[in-house]
């Protein structure tokens, strides 16, 4: 892929060069039940290298939000959803997600998920019948990475997990486990890393020891994170942007809910 | 893009099968179901397929089954066994002779008495004696069966003498030989005595028996004139006979019936007057022609009675070269006979057993024509037309043409046999006319049936061990039907056990294969997880069951080894027939799969995200 060409077709783009994300005037409806929620985004940016939390109750909409940005989910309309790396150069060829989703690509969207995208689950996500080491490597042997496999080693090392990557994963504390899938989202370099409430199954304290490595070596990586929680002390002194939501209800069928930022 | 797709292929095989090893015990659980139902089926297809070889290997060795002989004697020229001999699935063909020439008189050495063999023309290549342990014997050369050799307590490489016999002219002769027996064949080829020789010492023998000079052998006889043969006979007699003479000279006599006859039939056969004073008698025959035998037999009843026997041929014709057709008698009659009818000496006199060609070739003709050589064309011949010389040596004292009585005779033959005319030799010579038998086998036991069938809609009925044939293909078609039938419910069981599983891990595993899709494995890759892990099982539980088959089928084989021959098998399986279950139990286990990979691309890459 000849990036340098495509950094000069969108040179004129009126995306700045340290933003990674930028949404304007997203929404997403979604029905269940006879009941409308509506998810706005007037204006969303995320800056290369940065680390921002999503922070909300339960059902403000912050699920709804990271399954957009993890581009598993359709938005209803939007009028700019573009994507760039930190070194200013479109991800993509044609650098609108909106565009991708309405023409149906979903061949692209799956490119992108796997080599651009790492992702961290509640849960973990750790496919039970590997090794933790066979996790860590899987995201590298499907992007055709296997000169990785001593950097994992490495970063293992700095996670502190260096002496588990044999056992498999329910062999691990819950602790564990999330170091591990944190590894996993971000071996293989992604240019983002989504993570759900990474920290949700463990005690504060050692919550607050699994974010600290997990920006830590975003940052030295040169990822961007975007972490959903929705306990904001956990981020407080860590995230470089926080974004919450306004739930407001209008009647009985509609919620509505806008994504605004922080200021701290 | 192919090589990055393989790579996937690659990456989700062993993500496949590492998850079947994470989960083992429930692998094996369903390997062990599976092999549970190939196992038996293998079993079961190598019984049937172990048992209908050894029947056949059976059937196959014993040369008898494949074996055609005809039902009845008839003709077979040479020119039809050339066309049957060239047939693919013919392995062997050789002529036999009439049951009455093929006796021959053995010698046990050492003694005087002699006994009554079977004489069975072999030659090259018959399977009948190599089959049996034996070799195909050469000139001066001979094959025993079992009961033949003990019968005369002789074994291969010994000497015996063997006898042709006939009897010419009223005299037994006998021909003699030297053969030496050069293998004695197994029990099982038959349980009657009988001496294989070469097709070419049947040959000389069956002449012989004929009348024939066998010079290569020494054996003294006649020229191959054919033998006269007659329509009936009249007989003469100056008194009536009583009933029961009448009877008596159809007994014994090779005629079937009697008849008295008047003037007008006695014109009507020899073309002569019947003179006054005598009782005429029409003997005739129900069979094809009387012989010089029965003219014999009838002449010697009537010894002493003064009759006169005349046999007779019925409408016999003769063209000259003047484009004229004339009627014909024949009649031989001794001088003082013929004054008896009162009529002139006929120049070749009474009837001869074999009267030189200078009497036989002779004509009393009608007046007009006058002594000497004519050259006569008889057009009745079964070989064609018949040319020969024939001297006007007087005329006839009748409405028709005289010549003798043998003459007539032979024509009368010529119709139904070929007989040629030989300047050479000056006189008829008699033709083999084909072979009266014979004995075929086929290259293989199936291909028997089709044969019989050919030979029978081409008008030779014959016979075979089709109905042994005919068991084994029976037994074939119903064990097959039955394994059908197994294998039908066997493998439904199967299909079923391995469809649930590899559903119901799908429905398991939809957090594992969303997240699967998450990290970038697209749509179709993931597919083939559930297909990738039906072919791993159903191969894997194929090799345990083509295990377990080979265990049991080496017990069963144990079991059964002491009732079978050296190297047979009840319970076997060809290699081709193994692979086979390979590629039905990788296709059956991959569509099997089929329905749990669709249902994979039912899985969302989100649902990895709202998992809870």
């Amino acid at each position: 892929m000849p990036e340098t060409d495509a950094k000069s077709d969108h040179s004129g783009s009126s995306i700045s060069a340290d933003r990674l994300i930028e949404i304007r005037n997203l929404v997403k409806v979604r029905r269940q039940g006879g009941v409308e929620f509506e998810l706005m985004v007037p204006a969303f940016t995320l800056a290369g290298g940065s680390f921002a939390a999503l922070v909300g109750e339960s059902g403000c909409g912050k699920s709804t939000l990271l399954d957009l940005l993890a581009l598993v989910l359709q938005p209803t309309s939007c009028e700019r959803f573009l994507f760039q790396n930190p070194a200013g150069e479109t991800l993509w060829s044609a650098d609108d997600v909106m565009a991708l989703w309405q023409s149906g690509d979903e061949d692209a969207l799956a490119g992108l998920r796997r080599s651009r995208l790492g992702y961290v689950l509640q849960s973990g996500g750790l496919l039970p019948f590997l090794t933790a080491r066979q996790n860590l490597r899987l995201p590298l042997n499907i992007n055709g990475g296997e000169d990785g496999y001593e950097r994992l080693e490495k970063l293992a090392q700095k996670m502190g997990i260096a002496g588990l990557l044999s056992k498999k994963p329910r062999f691990l504390s819950g602790g564990q486990r999330q170091r591990v899938a944190i590894l996993r989202a971000m071996v293989h370099r992604p240019a983002l890393i989504l993570a759900d409430e990474p920290t949700a199954a463990v005690d504060r304290a050692r919550a607050r020891a699994i974010v600290d490595d997990f920006r830590r070596l975003a940052v030295e990586g040169g990822s961007s994170v975007i972490m959903v929680t929705h306990d904001p002390q956990l981020v407080e002194k860590l995230a470089d942007a926080t974004w919450t939501f306004h739930v407001e209800q209008s009647g009985d069928q509609l919620t509505r809910s806008v994504c605004v930022p922080v200021n701290q | 893009m192919t090589n990055k797709s393989s790579k996937a292929s690659t990456i989700v095989f062993r993500l496949a099968l590492a998850d079947l090893r994470h989960e083992w015990i429930l692998s094996l659980c369903l390997m062990l179901a599976i092999a549970a139902v190939i196992a038996p089926l293998l079993l079961l297809m190598g019984l049937k397929h172990g048992t209908i070889t050894t029947l056949r290997h059976e059937l196959i060795q014993d040369p008898l089954f494949r074996e055609i002989r005809p039902v009845k004697t008839r003709e077979y020229a040479s020119d039809w066994f050339a066309r049957q001999a060239g047939m693919e699935q013919v392995e062997f063909l050789i002529p036999t002779i009439l049951a009455a020439s093929s006796i021959i008189s053995v010698v046990r050495p050492g003694s005087r008495r002699s006994l009554i063999y079977d004489l069975v023309p072999t030659r090259a290549g018959d399977p009948l004696l190599l089959e049996n342990g034996g070799v195909s014997p050469a000139e001066g050369e001979c094959v025993l069966t079992d009961a033949g050799a003990k019968t005369l307590g002789v074994k291969a490489g010994d000497h015996i003498k063997v006898r042709a016999t006939r009897i010419r002219g009223g005299r037994r002769e006998s021909g003699a030989a030297d053969l030496q027996v050069v293998a004695v064949l197994n029990p099982r080829a038959s349980a009657l005595n009988r001496l294989y020789a070469p097709l070419e010492f049947v040959l000389d023998v069956e002449s012989y028996k004929e009348g024939l000079a066998i010079p290569a052998r020494g054996w003294p006889g006649g020229t191959p004139r054919p033998p006269p043969s007659f329509d009936g006979m009249l007989v003469l007699l100056p008194e009536a006979l009583r009933p029961v003479q009448e009877t008596g000279l159809v007994i014994n006599t090779g005629l079937t019936g009697i008849e008295r006859a008047d003037a007008a039939l006695f014109l009507q056969r020899t073309g002569l007057r019947l003179p006054e004073g005598f009782t005429l008698y029409d003997l005739k025959t129900s069979q094809t022609a009387v012989q010089l035998s029965s003219y014999r037999a009838v002449r010697d009843k009537l010894r002493g009675k003064g009759a006169l026997v005349l046999p007779y041929v019925r409408d016999l014709r003769l063209e000259l070269p003047t484009g004229s057709s004339i009627g014909l008698a024949g009649l031989s009659l001794s001088a003082d006979q013929m004054k008896r009818l009162g009529l002139a000496p006929l120049p070749w006199g009474a009837l001869r057993e074999s009267p030189p060609a200078a009497s036989l070739f002779r004509i009393l003709a009608g007046a007009q024509r006058q002594d000497g050589e004519l050259l006569a064309e008889y057009r009745e011949g079964a070989a064609g037309t018949l040319k020969f010389p024939l001297r006007v040596s007087g005329t006839t004292f009748g409405e028709l043409a005289l010549v003798p009585a043998e003459l007539a005779g032979i024509l009368r033959t010529a119709r139904q046999r070929k007989v040629t005319y030989s300047e050479e030799h000056g006189d008829f010579l008699l033709q083999r006319g084909g072979f009266r038998g014979f004995r075929m086998y086929t290259r293989r036991i199936d291909d028997v049936p089709p044969m019989v069938d050919r030979l029978k809609s081409s008008g030779v009925d014959v016979i075979a061990r089709i109905e042994a044939i005919e068991r084994v293909r029976v037994l074939d078609r119903g064990l097959s039907r039955i394994f059908w039938l197994v294998a039908v419910v066997g493998i439904s069981g199967g299909i079923a056990a391995l469809i649930a599983s590899l559903y119901a891990a799908v429905e398991r595993k939809q957090h594992e294969l969303s997240v699967l899709r998450l990290i970038g494995l697209s749509r179709n890759q993931v597919f083939m997880f559930p297909v990738y892990q039906g072919a791993v099982l159903a191969m894997l539980s194929l090799l345990l069951a083509i295990t377990a088959y080979f265990s049991l089928a080496a017990v069963i084989n144990f079991v059964f080894s002491a009732d079978l021959d050296l190297g047979e098998k009840i319970c076997q399986l060809p290699w081709h027939y193994l692979s086979a279950s390979v590629v039905a139990t990788a296709t059956v286990a991959v569509l099997s799969s089929l329905l749990a990979a669709w249902h994979t691309t039912s899985i969302d890459p989100g649902e990895a995200l709202r998992y809870e």
